[in-house]
């Protein structure tokens, strides 16, 4: 049975996804800071901060100790922030630059450590439309999710050697509680300039990340989009 | 606890599974004299990358802690500990001990 960690597993796409791995068959390892209502044989949780590069590094040590490998790793934990970017406390870009960013360096780094020596593996960074579209408003946000995406890039160059695949996969607003906050008409319009105007769902984002990982074409270092990217 | 000659040991047995998988003899009969980075040395940067992500595995596996072989001090020494097996293995020895007083 394949293995796969996934960050911010207590709710959302995390959990999502986490799920459909499950019944699909996988192990599914957890990294979250809240606890989650997965209750699952093949489900393990650890309640940990992914900005804190010691805490994470312990975490994956610990799996390699017990002899896991790991054949995916989902960076998917992470935070949303809407403010004018003159408004946009600087307290608020530091924590999503570190939730965001920091937290998809640590434990990609940790578990790259870990797949380089398997010589194998695949990473997948969650992004965002809204860096593309360098949606006004999220200024923050978009940043950080910038930050991942160059993250992908050049980790997918650095690891490629050693057969591990590194993507990012983005998403338009997808219903959850990250979207909640955003006005419905905002959501809207981001939906239509997209091509999606019904908007995502939970169910066809955790299908598309399926798609990927059954997908024998995947480029590394690629970002793919659910949704048309002008 | 860990010695020096052990972790030699450590360091030559993984250049040698490191020589047959990318077919360079002089990893696999490699001694304390090995260059491992720079001019004629024996690894690219993705090999010593591999190599120190299979020593930090290993002495974690001998030590039951986790050990960081990449710090900022390390990065920034005039003559860098990956230069050459003998200079890694005293700068092994030097992180085990400082970690583990």
């Amino acid at each position: 049975m394949p293995n796969a960690l996934i960050t911010g597993t207590s709710r959302g796409l995390g959990r999502a996804l986490a799920e459909k791995l499950l019944s699909e068959g996988w192990n599914v390892w957890g990294f979250s800071r809240n606890a989650s209502l997965i209750k699952h044989a093949r489900f393990t949780e650890q309640l940990l901060d992914i900005t804190d590069e010691s805490v994470v590094q312990h975490a994956v040590n610990l799996l390699s100790q017990n002899a896991v490998t790991l054949d995916l790793l989902v960076n998917n934990a992470g935070a949303a922030s809407m403010n004018a970017l003159l408004l946009t406390p600087a307290k608020t870009a530091e924590a999503l630059m570190r939730l965001n960013y920091l937290g998809s360096f640590h434990t990609l780094q940790a578990v790259g450590k870990l797949m380089v020596r398997q010589r194998r593996g695949l990473i997948i960074n969650i992004t965002t439309v809204a860096v593309p579209l360098a949606l006004a408003g999220e200024a923050a946000y978009v940043a950080s999710k910038a930050a991942v995406d160059a993250l992908t890039k050049v980790a997918a160059q650095e690891l490629q050697p050693q057969g591990i695949t590194v993507i990012g996969l983005g998403f338009g607003p997808v219903d959850t509680d990250l979207t909640k906050a955003v006005g419905k008409e905002k959501l809207a319009l981001i939906n239509q300039r997209i091509g999606r105007p019904d908007g995502t769902t939970l169910h066809e984002a955790v299908d598309f990340i399926f798609e990927k990982l059954n997908s024998k074409t995947l480029a590394t270092g690629h970002l793919y989009y659910l949704g048309k990217i002008p | 606890m860990i010695t020096r000659s052990q972790i030699l040991v450590l360091i030559l047995n993984r250049l040698k599974s490191l020589g047959v998988e990318l077919h360079k003899p002089a990893l696999v009969e490699a001694t304390e004299q090995t260059r491992l980075f720079g001019d004629k040395a024996d690894l690219d940067s993705m090999g010593l990358v591999t190599l120190i992500a299979d020593l930090e595995y290993d002495l974690q596996q001998n030590l039951g802690r986790t050990v960081s072989l990449v710090d900022e001090k390390a990065m920034s020494r005039l003559t860098s500990p990956f230069r050459r097996v003998d200079f890694l293995t005293d700068y092994l020895v030097e992180v085990v001990n400082q970690k583990n007083p």
